[in-house]
């Protein structure tokens, strides 16, 4: 196995793909970059010049959604385009070899491509008891982390797992599971592609435009591309105008949600959660979870297991109150109690006049003078 | 006993006999607490109702959950403007109004805290006198305080969500990474029925102050007038010019006070 120098033309060319599919993916990429349509040619031309960079597909504490999304894309064929525009010497799921042949590829890679490959990672790196609750070829995940991600020219994180931590991390966390920022600090022209699993298209997008431009694309605090990122799923929806009109689903299945009313008092999550879903979708553009009559749970935000649960209900339930007991009922209860107090310092106030009226009443014959002042 | 020239009942009199009017809340603490009244109404009612929808509307053009929020979002900043004047007050309006009537800091008012204290759990016959507020109504509004800046970052946070804006997202933007929007919409939530809780008390307790100390407390909310007996006058002024504090007298000097217009020795009282 060794690292092909023949250009992206050359590999298109290989596998049937026509100058029009490729003109019409890079204007699908351009359009998920949220770039203007001149920046077409300019893809176009950069990706037909561009020599084929290495890619490394890293899977640690994953479920290989993200890799399974990547390849459940074909029209257009994402997966083709980005499977031929990188090199790709490693990935498990994909890859033919097994066992020391494919240990020895990576290796390879790393020593003969230091600062030159691209890193992907999958899935959340274990920390506790030494990382052993994930190793590859006798080797832990958080060694393989450091070794092939610090001598990457770009590490990108697909996934929620990989960024933050995903579920692996959600509480209790008992291996001690962190994202690869967290587990592996310092690295350079690291992006996070949060989401569960995180959007092929994006991910191509964002491939696109560092052999496109040579640089990552604008990020947010999180390290997340803007254009994927930058948006609010409430914005975006298909639903709003119900949701602005007032108009919303009271129960799975009522007469309101056959007619695709607004999932809002359902527990959806498209409010405060950011992503370009209601855009881009999935399944070739088919359709997105609110789309097919389901809230989103705001996979791409951070830590969201932890964060946005309970998916099916609008607040989280107050700690120390158990999960049955709302935040509405804790608040009128507040309330109530409050009403309850009152009430009793009503009659207690109301008690103590009399008790001191009839005690003045024993001490002086007259009423107090100041009574009447 | 002076004569009064319209043949008035002494007890009629205004301001009764034996007693000086003073002007005790100036006209922004009294717009603010007005203000802050309105806006709690039209921000719970409207909050409540983006939190659960209550309401089903009928009819093509229904814009109900869009006019609650533009209404929810111009009362939150009316509210914003009420509470920053009012803070501002406290460092720049009269000795009533000020910071230290909120927080006891000072022995008499740690005093006073008590002794009202005593006087709400039924161990004393009658509250404490006072011509602002007393030290644990001051300590509630401190939470009060506290309760409206906590309404006040989490929305402008979860606003800041929604809208996108670079500059809001720089003033508030490390709210939402310290604790997340979930956790900041529960506490923007919880802490309304905290208000509401403070609303019930604070009405009562306006009611109880205004029948038992008898210096128009009541009214002074919208007059700014407060009623003092020429004793309590004498006693607070000792203390005021023990402090070397003159504001006290200026307002005295100041207020339109029926009888009493400063000097060394108040008039004798009537009674």
């Amino acid at each position: 196995m060794t690292a092909p120098t023949c250009g992206v033309p050359a590999a298109l060319q290989v596998r049937g793909v026509s100058r029009r599919e490729f003109v019409r993916f890079c204007s699908s990429m351009a359009a998920t970059l949220a770039l203007p349509p001149k920046y077409l040619g300019v893809i176009a031309s950069a990706l037909a010049k561009a020599d084929r960079p290495i890619l490394v597909w890293l899977e640690f504490q994953d479920c290989a959604g993200n890799s399974e999304s990547m390849l459940r894309s074909s029209n257009p064929p994402v997966t083709e385009f980005v499977l031929d525009l990188l090199s790709w010497e490693y990935h498990e799921l994909l890859m033919a070899g097994a066992g020391k042949q494919a240990e020895d590829a990576l290796e390879r890679v790393v020593r003969e491509h230091a600062g030159q490959y691209i890193a992907v990672v999958e899935g959340a790196i274990p920390t506790a008891d030494g990382g052993v609750y994930c190793t590859i070829g006798g080797k832990t995940a958080l060694d393989i982390a450091k070794h092939v991600c610090s001598n990457a020219v770009a590490n990108i994180a697909v996934g929620a797992c990989a960024w933050d931590g995903g579920l692996v991390r959600s509480n209790p966390n008992p291996t001690g599971a962190l994202g690869l920022q967290d587990a592996v600090p310092g690295l350079k022209n690291l992006i996070n592609l949060g989401g569960c699993p995180h959007n092929p298209a994006n991910t191509a997008a964002v491939l696109v435009h560092y052999l496109t431009f040579h640089e990552l694309p604008a990020l947010d605090e999180y390290r997340r591309p803007l254009f994927a990122y930058g948006d609010i799923i409430h914005d975006q929806c298909e639903r709003r105008a119900h949701y602005d009109a007032g108009r919303f689903v009271e129960e799975w299945g009522d007469e309101g949600h056959r007619k695709g009313y607004c999932l809002y008092k359902m527990g959806c999550k498209g409010p405060e959660a950011t992503y370009n879903c209601p855009t881009v979708r999935w399944n070739d553009g088919t359709s997105w979870p609110v789309k097919a009559g389901h809230g989103c749970i705001a996979c791409a935000s951070h830590r969201f297991w932890d964060t946005k649960s309970p998916f099916y209900r609008r607040l989280p339930s107050v700690p120390g109150f158990g999960v049955d007991v709302t935040a509405d009922q804790i608040g009128w209860g507040i309330t109530g109690l409050a009403v309850t107090a009152m009430a009793a310092q009503v009659v207690g106030d109301i008690v103590r006049d009399k008790v001191k009226a009839r005690k003045e009443n024993a001490e002086t014959p007259e009423p107090p003078q100041s009574r009447q002042a | 006993m002076k004569k009064s020239p319209t043949h008035v009942p002494p007890e009629w009199q205004w301001p009764a006999h034996g007693q000086v009017r003073i002007y005790v809340w100036q006209w922004p603490v009294r717009a603010a607490h007005w203000i802050i009244f309105v806006t709690i109404i039209s921000l719970s009612f409207t909050g409540y109702y983006m939190h659960s929808p209550f309401v089903t509307p009928h009819g093509k053009t229904a814009y109900l959950m869009g006019t609650m929020r533009f209404v929810h979002l111009l009362s939150g900043f009316v509210f914003l403007a009420a509470v920053l004047v009012r803070i501002i007050w406290m460092f720049i309006g009269n000795r009533w109004s000020r910071w230290d009537q909120f927080i006891p800091t000072t022995k008499a008012r740690i005093k006073d805290f008590l002794a009202t204290g005593r006087y709400y759990g039924y161990m004393s016959w009658a509250p404490p006198r006072h011509i602002g507020h007393n030290a644990i109504a001051g300590f509630s509004y401190a939470a009060v305080y506290g309760m409206a800046v906590v309404e006040i970052l989490t929305g402008l946070a979860l606003l800041s969500n929604v809208l996108g804006n670079r500059t809001l997202a720089f003033f508030i933007g490390w709210l939402p990474r310290l604790i997340d929007l979930q956790w900041l919409r529960e506490i923007h939530f919880l802490v309304m029925f905290g208000l509401w809780s403070f609303f019930v008390y604070h009405v009562y307790m306006a009611m109880l102050v205004s029948v038992e100390e008898e210096n128009g407390v009541m009214e002074s909310i919208f007059t700014g007038y407060k009623f003092l007996s020429e004793s309590e006058l004498r006693q607070a002024k000792t203390e005021v010019d023990g402090t070397g504090n003159q504001q006290l007298v200026d307002h005295v000097h100041r207020s339109e006070c029926g009888e009493y217009h400063g000097g060394d020795s108040p008039p004798a009282s009537g009674m």
